[in-house]
């Protein structure tokens, strides 16, 4: 199944946010607005990392907005540990599910999680419903790396094992590696570093031969280059002149492999029981996106506006297939 | 890379200039340093949204103003009530606090603040000339090098257990088992969580801290009408100068002692993931190995002292030298610098010294004033914080316990740590009450899962292959030095008794 992401470009933006205009008028009409009594306390947020993170930031941008359209604040708890299994263990044990409690997460690692090992909760049991952004891997080296392009790093990878830093083995960026050796016959060793920086160090001290991560932990980095995305474009060419879309390039049959795609998910039972809350959050979520305040709090985030990816239930379900997929048919390399 | 240090005057100048930051962070470094689980990582991501708001320059100077600040206040807890506020003061109660129950609690403090303000001071001015070549330390240390210095550390095991050797080694052992509890670093397979969720990415190490050391401590004391030991319960604690000159003098005499741990430290510093525990740990351990007098530690010897405060306030320094010629973080605090300088657009690399010398070179002039304030300000209050000795432990060891078990909720916010640290402080109860060292457990709980992190990941590199701990020629040296200092100090022992 293919993924149809919807990318937004600063063009699209500005046009969006007359379209915002519209739909804030058509809200405040009364007897319009869904859900009248809905919300009527905070919304809860379980996120499955630590504060301060990508997912925090990416949190703060979007729900800083959407608490205008939806007219209540969020208040984010942050539940990390063992690769986000915490997070959503808690919020499933311990949220309700009258739409006030959402869970914010980054789908890709996270659902390779139940991938590797199953959740003690049922898969269906939650869903994603808002798509936040769409961070593609990458691969990357050090500049001072005798290889300079992907085809030097394949052909290195014929004559040896070469080394490669990730965060972590059930990650879509190490996923996409394992795939590209298999397509082109390279021999990869994955090492994981346990997180993004000292997968950036790995590399940087020269440990590691190249490494694997999101575009937007190593875009930019003093002595590092981009050589590929795991995706079917370049999103920013100019922040990374050298990077080629691998997914492309060497027909990988792969989806987009968005190393962070972090969404809102929330109780299945939720949804079941308040359809009428359900269509409210879409409905502010959508004009969240298409307000102009949004894509400044994403910049002033210092996150590139280019990877924010508009995407609801649907979306969020074919990714979720996708990368189940992927990752089943690469589990004994994930799991070892 | 060439430093050009005809700048520093008129930085030190234009650093002197943000004293509004640096007074505050001071004194807010102190306090949470001093705190058990608040370290200076937590304190400045709490305050991010002030720090962003302030200039590149402003927000870097108060963030190491906290740093180094908070580094010297952890020392505090652990010589006078035996808590480490932070795993990289754990060695520090291991000759603090016997000085502390028997009555020299001023001078322990007051050795402690000269070691860690004239170690830092000189660590950081000798980071500024030796910045060139301490940058390339973190090219040259991969896993295989780590290793080694990890086993430097665990090694301090066998140092500190000598009275009992079974029973310090059982005590190790017992402790690295607890630190592999958790997923392995690579697979993330879930060993001995005994089920709990919360034990996934390991036993949590500031609750683990606080309860084997401050918790246990507060069962220990409560047995005590005052926290000086029952021989020295008439020892009054005289709010006079004389203890305090006594330590500085101690201090200033052994200052050969201070330079060579001191500068131990800010080479580990340097090093990617090492840090201050482990610092620490190496240095009292080589002090131990070197001194004249090794018998003497751990029973409240000034060098014992010196070792570890001067190691921890060199890693202050040493930590920000990859992160400003490189981009590498050397530690946690570090990371978060970089955070906040990358938000301000800083570019690191060594260019960052000649288009912004107060980025590039500020966070040690920084540093440096902030020792020398430290130094007027905290070396005057000796006389006042020994005081806690006196003070009836029906009042101390509740607020010890309510202390710790909040400061270790902080790191995590999760119920359950403040449940570890119960846990860990019945365990180190019955350590300290069955003869068993809490000091060898910890270092255990600490420097085992970094062990196993290192060795995994060079087994991995090397797909298997044993001898890759054999394949650097840096390892090697350290090989040899490691084992030449195990062996030294009983050859030395057997040669002078014949």
């Amino acid at each position: 199944m293919k993924i149809e992401q919807k990318r937004i470009n600063r063009r699209e933006f500005i046009a969006l946010s007359s379209a915002a205009g519209a739909a804030g008028l058509l809200s405040s009409i009364p007897g319009a607005a869904q859900a009248a009594d809905f919300p009527s306390r905070k919304m809860q947020t379980y996120i499955p990392t630590r504060a301060g993170g990508g997912a925090d930031r990416n949190f703060r941008a979007f729900s800083g907005v959407w608490s205008k359209h939806l007219g209540i604040d969020f208040e984010p708890g942050f539940f990390p540990g063992a690769a986000g299994r915490v997070g959503y263990e808690t919020y499933m044990a311990k949220a309700a599910d009258d739409c006030h409690d959402l869970i914010f997460g980054n789908m890709g690692p996270e659902v390779l999680n139940w991938v590797v090992k199953k959740p003690s909760f049922d898969l269906g049991a939650y869903q994603y419903i808002i798509q936040v952004d769409a961070d593609p891997g990458s691969i990357f080296i050090n500049t001072n790396s005798s290889m300079k392009t992907i085809d030097d790093v394949i052909a290195e990878g014929k004559k040896r094992t070469l080394t490669v830093a990730t965060s972590r083995l059930a990650h879509p960026a190490s996923l996409g590696m394992l795939v590209l050796a298999a397509k082109t016959g390279m021999k990869v060793n994955l090492i994981p570093l346990s997180g993004g920086k000292n997968t950036r160090n790995g590399v940087l001290t020269g440990e590691t031969d190249l490494g694997v991560l999101p575009a937007t932990t190593v875009m930019g980095r003093k002595n590092i280059n981009i050589l590929g995305l795991f995706d079917e474009k370049i999103v920013l060419p100019d922040r990374m002149p050298k990077a080629i879309a691998i997914n492309t390039e060497y027909k990988l049959g792969l989806p987009p492999l968005a190393a962070g795609a972090r969404a809102f998910g929330i109780k299945t039972s939720a949804l079941d029981k308040h359809p009428d809350r359900y269509a409210k959050l879409i409905e502010t979520a959508k004009m969240t996106f298409a307000d102009p305040a949004y894509a400044e709090a994403v910049k002033k985030a210092k996150a590139p506006i280019e990877f924010i990816a508009e995407g609801y239930a649907d979306q969020c379900k074919a990714y979720f297939d996708d990368i189940t997929a992927v990752g089943k048919e690469y589990k004994d390399l994930l799991t070892g | 890379m060439e430093i050009d240090l005809s700048v520093l005057p008129s930085l030190f100048v234009e650093a002197l200039a943000y004293w509004w930051v640096i007074i505050p962070a001071t004194v807010l470094g102190i306090v949470v340093g001093a705190i058990p689980g608040f370290s200076a990582a937590n304190t400045i991501i709490i305050l991010l949204p002030l720090t962003l708001s302030m200039s590149a320059e402003a927000g870097m100077i108060f963030m190491v103003a906290i740093y180094t600040a908070s580094r010297l206040g952890a020392g505090i807890p652990a010589i006078l009530v035996n808590i480490p506020g932070t795993a990289g003061a754990a060695a520090t109660p291991l000759d603090g606090y016997p000085m502390s129950i028997s009555g020299r609690g001023q001078q322990a403090l007051a050795i402690s603040f000269t070691a860690s303000v004239f170690g830092g001071l000189l660590t950081t001015l000798m980071a500024l000339i030796l910045i060139p070549w301490l940058s390339q330390v973190a090219f040259h240390l991969h896993s295989v090098e780590m290793i080694v210095v990890m086993l430097f550390g665990i090694s301090l095991i066998a140092t500190i257990s000598a009275d009992d050797t079974m029973k310090g080694l059982i005590a190790g052992l017992f402790g690295l088992m607890i630190g592999y509890i958790g997923a392995d670093v690579v697979y993330e397979a879930p060993r001995g969580t005994f089920g709990f969720l919360e034990l996934y990415d390991k036993v949590p190490l500031i609750p683990a801290l606080v309860g084997l050391f401050a918790i246990s401590e507060a069962f220990v004391v409560i047995e005590r009408r005052v926290v000086l030991s029952e021989s020295d319960d008439g020892i009054k604690v005289a709010p006079g100068w004389s203890a305090t000159l006594e330590g500085i003098r101690d201090t200033l005499v052994r200052w050969k002692h201070v330079v060579w741990t001191g500068m131990l430290g800010l080479v580990i510093g340097v090093i990617p993931g090492a840090g201050a525990a482990i610092a620490s740990f190496v240095a009292y351990q080589q002090s131990r190995i070197f001194s004249k007098t090794p018998e003497l530690y751990g029973t409240g010897h000034v060098e014992g002292l010196i070792a570890p405060e001067s190691a921890n306030n060199g890693v202050t320094s040493g930590t920000l030298i990859p992160l400003l010629i490189i981009g590498v973080p050397g530690g946690a605090t570090a990371a978060i610098m970089a955070v906040v300088l990358e938000y301000h657009g800083v570019q690191f690399g060594p260019d960052l010294f000649e288009s912004n010398p107060l980025v590039g070179y500020g966070p040690f002039v920084a540093m440096a004033i902030t020792y020398v304030l430290l130094g007027l300000l905290i070396l005057p209050l000796t006389r006042y914080f020994s005081n806690v000795l006196v003070v009836p432990t029906i009042y101390i060891a509740p607020i010890i316990i309510a202390f710790t078990l909040v400061g270790s909720f902080v790191p995590r916010a999760y119920v359950f740590d403040m449940g570890v640290a119960i846990v860990f402080g019945i365990i180190g109860y019955i350590a300290r009450k069955t003869g068993y060292h809490v000091a060898a457990i910890l270092i255990g709980v600490i420097l085992g899962p970094l062990l196993e992190n290192f060795f995994l990941r060079a087994l991995r590199i090397s797909q298997g292959d044993l001898m890759t701990l054999f394949s650097s020629n840096i390892g090697n040296v350290l090989w040899v030095l490691l084992i030449a200092s195990l062996f030294a100090a009983p050859l030395k022992r057997r040669l002078a008794g014949r």
